[in-house]
This record gives structure tokens, sequence and C-alpha cells, in this order.
């Protein structure tokens, strides 16, 4: 009986093994993906504020927009704000001013949409809904996304990148803390008192969840006769 | 040949339809991004390639009459695929990097082109890995696209002849030109970063990857695709533009050169392949060129 030398694997079988292994294994990994596994769904946490406005009460000042973009770039510039307030001159008295906020929906399509995971609940800060510049690719999915018109994410062309509401979370350019943990900017500097922040998820039926009412009760509001009813009409007789 | 054109015309076929598809599925319908459907394809293109790679018996050049046998069925498959796959990837490349200066497509259109550039993606993944794969398997190949001492005399000499220079003779180049094996480094170098920095691109459609490393990433892919693209015009002017390079370019389709145009072109190489003896660096213990 002779010992026979072991049989050397040679770099050509060894590199076909490897090809023939992976394609294999992708291949395997599909089919199990696809067929055995149950498919994924998009779950996301809420988010821990939201910011709520009242259009009757807005003056269009644009102050809210001059802050917000002033706290996030250090510049006050009207294109890189996350708020929007629209002014329609063909619309009477208190309705013709509307302030469109990010309503940070508790299913963000805009996140949905997103290839790359640059629009994404932060976690870290209240799952606020947020954009992390350096994965945007600036396919613009996200705005095409959003729900709403105009859109909650906007093009940030100085930057360029998508950019929205994420309730001052990351706002460089301010000393104050930021986030659902702290102030937001446009609730901060509004003159009119016109928005506010919660932590309440608001109702999800139209825009009456996020469009309040914060001229209630306000003694001011009533004393220099303005509307206080939920509609823009006089609730209550003028002080 | 017969089975040659049968291979090509599979591979043209699918690659052809895949674009439509890509195309149809972002632009008609609107509703798919294939590097979040189909990234497995990016996966699999390596594999594929390596599978392939070490399924195929090269045949080495040989003088065969009066023509001699320049590129075998595997060199024009790696050729193709990874060259029709690179000029792709670098028209949809740079459709999607101008983005920003002002950008050259539609919103919806971004979508469509990222589409087409997957598929390039996996032929370009396929055919290059095929190379590659081919070349760990017989490294004189490789050599043979390595600069040599003679690299600058050559070249001056080459083109000094070229552009009418009597002083010059045409020096006697090995199976590539001194200049081409000087472009291949930087080819080389483009196409590797292309790559490592391409997986991470397409794999942050399926894994989270940190914004700073995709940043970085992305610059890296920018710059390198530039580098690939000075390459690409230069090869494209040299080989298929130039009548210099028309031999060369039917060779790429059907294998072989002629005699003369290996004595005149390629005298070094014609000298090998004369006098195989002489061939300093085929390597004994390499069992599997064929």
């Amino acid at each position: 009986m002779t010992d026979k030398e072991p049989k050397q694997v040679t770099r050509r079988e060894f590199v076909t093994s490897v090809g023939g292994v992976g394609v294999g294994a992708v291949l395997g990994g599909v089919f199990l993906k696809g067929f055995l596994l149950p498919d994924q769904v998009l779950a996301v946490p809420a988010s821990e504020g939201y910011l709520l406005v009242d259009t009757k009460k807005c003056a269009g000042c644009s102050s809210c927009m001059l802050a917000c973009s002033l706290v996030h770039t250090g510049e006050t510039n009207l294109s890189t704000s996350r708020i929007q307030i629209v002014n329609d001159p063909f619309v009477a008295f208190p309705n013709g001013v509307t302030q469109e906020q990010c309503r940070q929906c508790p299913f963000p399509a805009c996140v949905e949409a997103c290839p790359t995971g640059a629009m994404h609940v932060d976690t870290a800060n209240g799952n606020v809904r947020t954009v992390d510049p350096a994965k945007c690719i600036g396919c613009e999915r996200c705005i095409g996304a959003c729900p709403f018109s105009p859109a909650r994410v906007q093009w940030n062309s100085e930057e360029k990148h998508a950019q929205k509401c994420d309730l001052c979370a990351d706002a460089p350019f301010w000393s104050d803390k930021g986030g659902v943990g702290g102030k937001q900017a446009c609730v901060e500097v509004c003159p009119m008192h016109a928005i506010a922040f919660t932590k309440n998820v608001p109702l999800q039926n139209g825009d009456a969840g996020y469009q309040v009412n914060l001229r209630k009760g306000s003694v001011v509001w009533k004393a220099i006769g303005m509307p206080d009813g939920d509609n823009g009409e006089y609730a209550s007789t003028p002080g | 040949m017969g089975r040659r054109l049968l291979i090509g015309a599979g591979i043209a076929a699918a690659f052809v339809s895949g674009m439509v598809y890509a195309w149809r599925i972002a632009f008609v319908d609107g509703t798919e991004l294939l590097f979040n459907s189909g990234w497995w394809l990016v996966l699999l293109a390596p594999f594929a390639g390596a599978l392939a790679a070490g399924l195929t018996r090269r045949k080495n050049p040989v003088i065969e009459g009066d023509r001699v046998l320049r590129h075998d069925g595997a060199a024009i498959l790696e050729h193709w695929t990874h060259g029709i796959g690179t000029a792709v990837l670098i028209v949809t490349g740079l459709a999607l990097g101008a983005l920003f200066i002002p950008s050259l497509l539609a919103k919806q259109q971004v979508w469509a082109v990222m589409n087409v550039h997957f598929v390039a993606v996996v032929m370009f993944l396929f055919g290059t890995f095929y190379y590659g794969v081919n070349t760990l398997l017989s490294w004189q190949r490789f050599r043979e696209h390595l600069p040599t001492a003679n690299a600058i005399k050559f070249t001056v000499q080459h083109y000094g002849r070229l552009l009418g220079n009597k002083k010059y003779d045409m020096p006697p180049e090995d199976k590539y030109f001194e200049s081409e094996k000087m472009a291949y480094l930087l080819a080389l170098v483009a196409t590797a970063t292309v790559i490592i920095t391409g997986l991470l691109k397409a794999a942050a459609h399926v894994i989270s990857i940190p914004g700073a490393v995709m940043g970085a990433a992305t610059l890296v892919h920018d710059v390198a695709t530039l580098g690939m693209l000075a390459f690409f015009l230069a090869h494209v002017l040299f080989a298929a533009i130039l009548p210099m390079g028309w031999p060369m370019l039917r060779s790429m389709f059907t294998g072989y050169v002629s005699v003369e145009h290996a004595k005149a072109e390629h005298a070094g190489w014609y000298r090998r392949l004369v006098k195989p003896a002489v061939v300093p660096s085929e390597p004994k213990k390499d069992r599997n060129a064929a």
C-alpha cells in the first residue's frame, strides 16, 4: 500500500467554488426572502412633538421664516425656511394668510420614499422626521411624496439637499436648546403667538388637528376687536 | 464563432431588455427604484463573473497562417461587458452628478436614469470581475499590461514617428503599447476606486451607512469617475476613431489581427509569438493557462 499525496486545490478550483457558492447564496437568499419570509412593512414611532398654527391669527410678517432660516443656516433667507407663509390676495381676511408647517406625520411618506435613508426618523431627537444631508442624493422623491401642498419638504438650493422642519433639533446657529425637549425658533419669535408646540399627537383628520384656535381666551385679542371664533367669526362680543 | 455570437446576442438582449425595463418602470410607471428592489443583482454580478471566469478555458495568442489570434472569446466578452457597462455608467453618472449645477434631468427622469445606471452597474460588475478573476488565474496577462523600463522611451519614439519625425523608428512594442500600459494604471486605480465606493453607495439602499462615510464615498466616486472618463475618451479616440486603431477594433469582434499588423505595430510581441521560448514572464506554476 502506498501513500498518495493529498490533492491540492488549484487556484482555478478555488475561484470557481467561490463564484459558485456566491451565486448560490445570493439566489438562495433571494428565494428565501421572496417566498418564505413575510413582506417587510415600514413601521416608525410617532414624533414626540408637533407644531400647531392659527392661520386666523397669523399676520403674514414672515418672522417665523426668517428665524427658521437663521437658526438653521446662519442667514435670513426666506428660501431656506422650513415653515412657509402663504399669502393669497384673493381670499378675504382672516383666511388670506396661512402658515404651512411640517406635520411630522405618524406615517411619514417622505421617509418611505427616500431611497438612501437620508430622510429618516431621528430616534435620538424625539423621533422627529429629518434629513441627513450627507446621505441626500437630490432625487427629490421626498418632496414629491409629501401629501401636502406646498410640500413640507423643500429643496435647499444653497446647500443642495432636501430639508424639512426638525423642530429645531439641529439648529447650529441658535444657542438655545431645540427639539422636542426644547424650544422652536418660529414659536419663540412669532409676534402674534400664532404658532404653538405640543407633545400630543394632533387629530389626523384634515387640517383641524394642526390648524387650531390660539385666540380663544385671549383678553388682548378680544380687547382689540379681533374675531376669536374657530372659523374666524366673532364667537364672543368684542370687548 | 457561432457560440460567440450566441453568447454575445444573449448578453446584448438581456442588457437592452434590462434598460427598457429600467426606464419603463421608473419613467412610465413611476413606481420602482431598482437599487432598492434589485439590490441582490449587484451582489450576484461579481460572483457570476468569478464563476464564469473559473469555468472559462483561455486560449493564448498564437500565429495561425497569415493572422494572429490576439483576443480569445473571453477577452472579447470581458472587454465589451466592461466597456459598454462603463460607457452607460459614465453617461448616466454624469447626468446624475450634474443634478446641482443645474440639473440636466427633470424630477422623474432622475429615477429612470438611476435605474439605467443600475442595469449598467450589473453589466459592469460582471465584466470587471470576469476580467479580474481571469487575470488572477493567469498572471502573465496582467504583467503584459504593466509598463516596463522602456515606457517613456518607446512612447516618445512611437508618437514622435506618428507625428512625422523621421529620426524615430517604430519601437518594438509588445502586445500593448507602452503608452497604453501607463494609461492602464490610471484605469486600474480609477476602476477599483469606483467599484469600492459604488458598492458602498449601493449598500446604502439596503443597510444604514453613516452619513460621513456616504459623503466621502460620493465625493471619491465622483472624482474616480472623472479618471475613468479621461481613460475612456482616450481609449475610444485611439482604438476606435483614429484609423490606426481600426485593426485592433476589428480584432475585438473577430479575435484576429493580420501578421503584417503584428509585425509592424507590435514587433516585440510578434517576436515572442514566433519564439515562445524567449518569453521571460511565463509563470511555471500556472497550471491554468490554456
